[in-house]
């Protein structure tokens, strides 16, 4: 039985389109040196030790998988030029023919078992096996032919393979460098790793021999500076032409200057005030709805997040595959006449402080929140405590270190009414969201269903969801689980990310992603 | 003489197993663990068993302490648990930083601190005397974290003159140093001053006057000379608050330091980092404490006798 | 001539007092004197330069600083009060059972305290704050232990001294209990010192509760805290100066007010600690 990629549209055909790209004649010269400034050095530069983005901004240019998201977030072919589902479990793909790893040893099928094998099979796993979901490995069929095998049934496993950090590495060189390769890694990317220097910089060079379109930029420096002041200061003296993570407070300043060109676009990850949907009062959807009215997201928007992110239009962000507007501005405005009508519905009178009380209970939630872990959480939510106190809510706010509020959170049971948290979806699928969040035996620790919200319907979408191949039917079965999630919020979504880059304009051709890790320098030069 | 540093140095011993001790077991009761910081939000339950084990994280803690003393007995600080690279190498990139800050900051307190010390004692009651006692109290009472955010301020908004932050040239040092030294400076004037106002009141400074000494070879010959000893003192004492200061300073400044990578150790409850870091600054303690024992000598010749 | 006599004639240490009761009316008053309830938010008025509505300016939520900083003043001086007293009970049980029993126990003591003073102190506050759990009452039990070791070394040194006196010996060799020993002859001997050192502490116990909060491991919102006030206004630092300055400032004089009244208090009641520190 073989299900044709009808059920995968457009994969086939684009084997061929990624040939096509050339890059536009206007002013991109090869050559030059390309110096970024970013806040932090890498922890490793093998994904099998790092899926975080300072290590893998650089391995990004340097390792590549089989597929890849482009930058609006569709699936491309890189390593593999087709592929066929086989079974419900199986997808062959076939490989691209005459690629060498930037040791000279031959790109094949071997290699990608080993890459899986590697990491799925290692002791520890890698960092990023716990982002594969049913991935189990591959299979070599002939030299370029491998099949990709997953435990059950996965509808998310080509944007699993397209994720950042599934790059194919050279099994020489691994073997030959031991626990080194994580410090000097070798793909088949359009780069090279030159030199890492601890703390101070890692730089890489254009790989001459590459397969495809080669890199413009003859070396890339990716310079450490952790302070916010002084990435921007290098950036305005010409010392960086990138920086990344640049100061929000400088951004409209930036826009209006020649000198520089800042980049952005939403990014994929929602940060959010969670319910604990479990606890009284919060088991009450009118209380849930009550407090998602008594939220002004766009004083907070305007004034705390100045511009560096976009409205959260749901628990998902629009780049996601299966996403769906929520259209929460219209279902919840910002309304405290209304949320105080929904409190008395469900009971609630107020008390002789000003907070609501019930059967002589106060309405009184505690509150567990870290600072510094995402971009202005701790803000939000001390913002969000103060409009809950306008309609007669007490939020006892507990900020702890990210370690402490994390234990918390992935612990049964939860002991607080809210919580603070950002959620990325890493493979840029709706089931790696909704599956692992609001999935009723997904409670932490198995998953993080932190909310505790049980609902067997969307239990049903969600593994059906995950369980087919047909790309059609998942996002309908998507939207039907997203418009349930809209009655029931068990979610106060306050922002979606933006990526932001900023670079002097001597910096051409540069595209940011909106996956954050996607930083790709292929097709950027630098004019002098 | 060397039977002394050789005794200290072994006394040093317990205390510095009871510092390791002391973090391994206040790393184990801190909530939150450095495996699943590690593997971040999406972490399965598996994933994170199976990397306790491998790190050794499974283990009872009578098991790990012992393990760890073991191979640091034998020079081997281990990995650090977030980074997975030799924490000696962690600690050869941190630990020049926080000397070189250390250092600055001491020289800055030394020169300035006695100076102005000497020179209150020598007018006390002066102009001069009450500005500077003054000028120490404010040094002693700003937060050295705010300090700092003001002569960024100052010297970097401003006037343009010093980098906000970082480490690199002599430029960078500068406002870290400074802000790193002021409670320190104004220890030192203060002690000094009240020393040398001790000393100038001695028997034989007064006989040494009234045989027409010049003031400025009293000054030389005797004040300063046994003055020096509780300077001293004081000066190792401050450079033991030096290091700790040395946490606030580097976060404001972003300075590569022991200090922050200790915060850093603490937060991602990498307990082996953490351990090495703290292990360099007790030792840096403990020979700096024999340093101070050992300038004694130098400067007055009955202590050496007695030690 | 009286200590309170001394005292007097110090006009720094008077400004100190002064300094210190205006504190302390302000902790108590600060409901009536605060312009603001200090948790209300305006966002749009964020980052509000000093003028006519805020007399010190708003911060980055558009709360008023100068309330913030008014109410500010109870965390501060109810840490500095509480963990002076946890730093002296703790050191003063320590030091008593040292000086008194000696042998190993006196031994295995001072060198538990010379490892908790071979500690980086900063350090070691973060680390009983972080497993405590952050709030004004926590910050205060880990500023309060990092004095304990300080006052353990003053009272051990006193007690060994006194034992070698006569009166004490004598007392002994009476019988007299321990009680009294300490009431009779150990306490007025080592109050004055203690007293002192208390007073300067809390000065200190003022810094490093700001220094904590700076870390982001102090009070939990809404409460005001100086340290927690600076450490958020360092963000904004390069476009409005005064949200981060303003709550530095009241740390200054706080700190600087208990300092005063220390050296006042040294020079007054023990001249032989005059000018060490």
């Amino acid at each position: 039985m073989r299900m044709r990629s009808r059920l995968l549209p457009g994969l086939l055909v684009l084997g061929l389109a990624v040939a096509s790209i050339v890059p536009s004649a206007d002013a991109q010269k090869r050559g030059g040196t390309l110096t970024i400034v970013r806040p932090t050095d890498p922890v490793s530069l093998d994904p099998n030790l790092e899926t975080t983005a300072p290590g893998a901004w650089v391995y990004f240019n340097m390792l590549e998988g089989l597929l890849t998201l482009d930058d609006k977030m569709q699936v491309k072919p890189l390593l593999a030029t087709s592929y066929e589902v086989m079974s419900p479990t199986k997808v062959r793909f076939k490989l691209r023919p005459n690629v060498k790893f930037h040791d000279g040893t031959p790109f094949n099928a071997a290699a990608v078992k080993f890459t899986f094998d590697r990491a799925l099979r290692g002791t520890p796993p890698a960092r990023w096996a716990s982002l594969a979901g049913s991935l189990d490995g591959a299979e070599v069929v002939d030299d370029l032919t491998v099949d990709v095998v997953t435990k059950e049934p996965y509808g998310p496993i080509l944007r699993t393979l397209a994720m950042y950090c599934m790059g194919i590495v050279s099994p020489t060189a691994v073997q030959k460098q031991g626990a080194d390769f994580s410090r000097a890694p070798v793909g088949t990317g359009p780069f090279k790793f030159v030199e890492w220097k601890t703390n101070t910089h890692v730089i890489i060079e254009r790989n001459n021999d590459y397969w495809g379109d080669k890199a413009l930029l003859d070396r890339v420096i990716f310079k450490v500076v952790p302070e916010e002041g002084a990435r921007m200061i290098a950036l305005q003296t010409g010392d960086a032409d990138m920086v990344l993570f640049p100061s929000p407070a400088q951004l409209p300043a930036l826009r209006k200057d020649s000198k520089f060109t800042v980049h952005e676009t939403t990014g994929i990850r929602v940060v959010f005030a969670g319910f604990h949907a479990g606890m009284p009062p919060l088991d009450d959807v009118r209380v849930r709805q009550a407090l998602l009215h008594a939220v002004d997201r766009k004083a907070i928007l305007d004034n705390i997040m100045e511009g560096s992110a976009g409205p959260a239009r749901g628990v998902l962000a629009p780049g996601v595959f299966g996403y769906k507007d929520m259209q929460l501005d219209k279902l919840y405005p910002f309304d405290r006449a209304k949320a105080k009508a929904l409190l008395t519905q469900a009971g609630w009178t107020p008390g002789p402080d000003g907070i609501m009380v019930k059967g002589g209970q106060r309405l009184s939630l505690s509150w567990l929140a870290a600072r510094g872990r995402y971009p202005k959480d701790g803000e939000i939510t001390e913002a969000i405590q103060a409009m809950f106190k306008d309609v007669g809510v007490e939020a006892k706010v507990q900020v702890l270190e990210w370690a402490a509020v994390f234990q918390q959170v992935r612990a049964n049971p939860f002991n607080h009414h809210m919580f603070t948290l950002g959620w990325v979806t890493s493979n840029a699928d709706a089931d790696y969201s909704l599956y692992a969040l609001f999935h009723s035996k997904q409670v932490p620790p198995t998953g993080w269903n932190t909310s505790r919200y049980a609902n067997p319907r969307v239990d049903t979408l969600v593994e059906q969801a995950r369980r087919s191949l047909n790309q059609t039917e998942r996002e309908k079965l998507y939207g039907e689980v997203q418009d349930i999630l809209a009655k029931e919020m068990v979610w106060i979504p306050v922002y979606t990310t933006k990526e932001i880059i900023v670079t002097r304009s001597s910096v051409k051709g540069f595209h940011i992603h909106p996956v954050e890790y996607n930083l790709a320098l292929w097709k950027t030069s630098v004019e002098k | 003489m060397l039977t002394f540093v050789v005794r200290r140095l072994l006394l040093a011993i317990p205390v510095l197993l009871g510092v390791v001790f002391v973090v391994m077991l206040t790393i184990d009761l801190l909530p939150g663990d450095a495996v699943t910081l590690m593997l971040g939000e999406h972490a399965t339950k598996d994933a994170v068993a199976k990397l306790r084990e491998h790190l050794g994280l499974d283990k009872p803690f009578a098991v790990r302490y012992l393990d760890y003393v073991a191979r640091v007995a034998r020079g081997d600080l281990g990995r650090s648990i977030q980074q997975n690279r030799p924490v000696a190498a962690e600690l050869a990139d941190a630990w020049p930083a926080t000397l070189e800050l250390t250092v600055a900051a001491l020289l800055i307190a030394a020169a300035f601190g006695i100076a102005a010390g000497v020179a209150s004692a020598v007018w006390p009651n002066s102009l001069f005397d009450a500005l500077a006692r003054l000028g120490s109290l404010f040094g002693l009472s700003m937060p050295i974290f705010w300090t700092g955010l003001v002569l960024i301020v100052i010297f970097s908004l401003w006037l343009n003159w010093l980098p906000v932050g970082g480490a690199g040239s002599l430029s960078h040092l500068v406002l870290p140093a400074v802000t790193l030294a002021l409670p320190s400076v104004a220890m030192l004037a203060r002690m000094t001053r009240s020393a040398v106002l001790d000393v100038l009141r001695e028997d034989y400074v007064r006989t040494a006057r009234a045989k027409g000494v010049g003031e400025i070879l009293v000054l030389a010959r005797h004040a300063l000379r046994n003055a020096f000893i509780p300077i001293v003192t004081l000066l190792g004492l401050q450079s033991g608050q030096l290091m700790g200061g040395a946490v606030l300073t580097e976060t404001v400044f972003a300075w590569p330091g022991l200090g922050r990578l200790m915060v850093k150790a603490i937060f991602a409850r990498d307990y082996v980092l953490l351990q090495g870091a703290v292990l360099v600054f007790a030792l840096a303690f403990v020979i700096i404490n024999l340093l101070v024992d050992l300038s004694y000598g130098l400067l007055d010749p009955r202590v050496a006798r007695q030690g | 001539m009286g200590g309170w006599a001394r005292f007097r004639r110090n006009r720094l240490a008077l400004l100190g007092l002064v300094l210190v009761v205006v504190l302390g009316l302000t902790a108590v008053l600060a409901p009536w004197i605060a312009p603001y309830d200090p948790a209300r938010q305006s966002l749009v008025e964020k980052r509000a330069r000093p003028g006519a509505k805020y007399v010190l300016g708003a911060d980055e939520f558009g709360r008023d600083i100068l309330s913030r900083v008014i109410y500010g003043t109870r965390v501060a001086l109810l840490v500095g009060v509480l963990s002076a007293l946890i730093a002296l009970a703790g050191g003063l049980v320590l030091g008593m059972t040292a000086g008194f029993a000696g042998g190993w126990l006196d031994a295995t003591l001072m060198r538990a305290v010379e490892i908790l003073l071979a500690f980086p102190y900063l350090l070691l506050a973060l680390a009983i704050v972080a497993a405590l759990g952050p709030g004004a009452l926590n910050t205060t039990i880990a500023v309060g232990i990092w004095g304990i070791p300080a006052v353990t070394r003053i009272v051990r040194g006193a007690v060994l001294a006194l034992r070698e006196t006569e009166y004490v010996g004598a007392a002994r060799a009476l019988g007299a209990p321990g009680r009294d020993l300490l009431r009779r002859h150990i306490a007025p001997n080592i109050l004055p010192g203690l007293i002192v050192y208390a007073t300067l502490f809390m000065a200190n116990a003022i810094l490093l509760e700001a220094a904590l909060s700076f870390l982001g491991l102090g009070v939990q919102p809404p409460t005001a805290s100086w340290g927690l006030m600076v450490s958020t206004g360092r963000d904004v630092l390069l476009v409005a100066p005064h949200v981060a300055t303003v709550p530095g400032l009241a740390i200054m004089v706080a700190v600087l007010a208990f300092n005063l009244v220390g050296d006042g208090l040294r020079d007054a009641l023990d001249p032989r600690m005059r000018g060490s520190t």
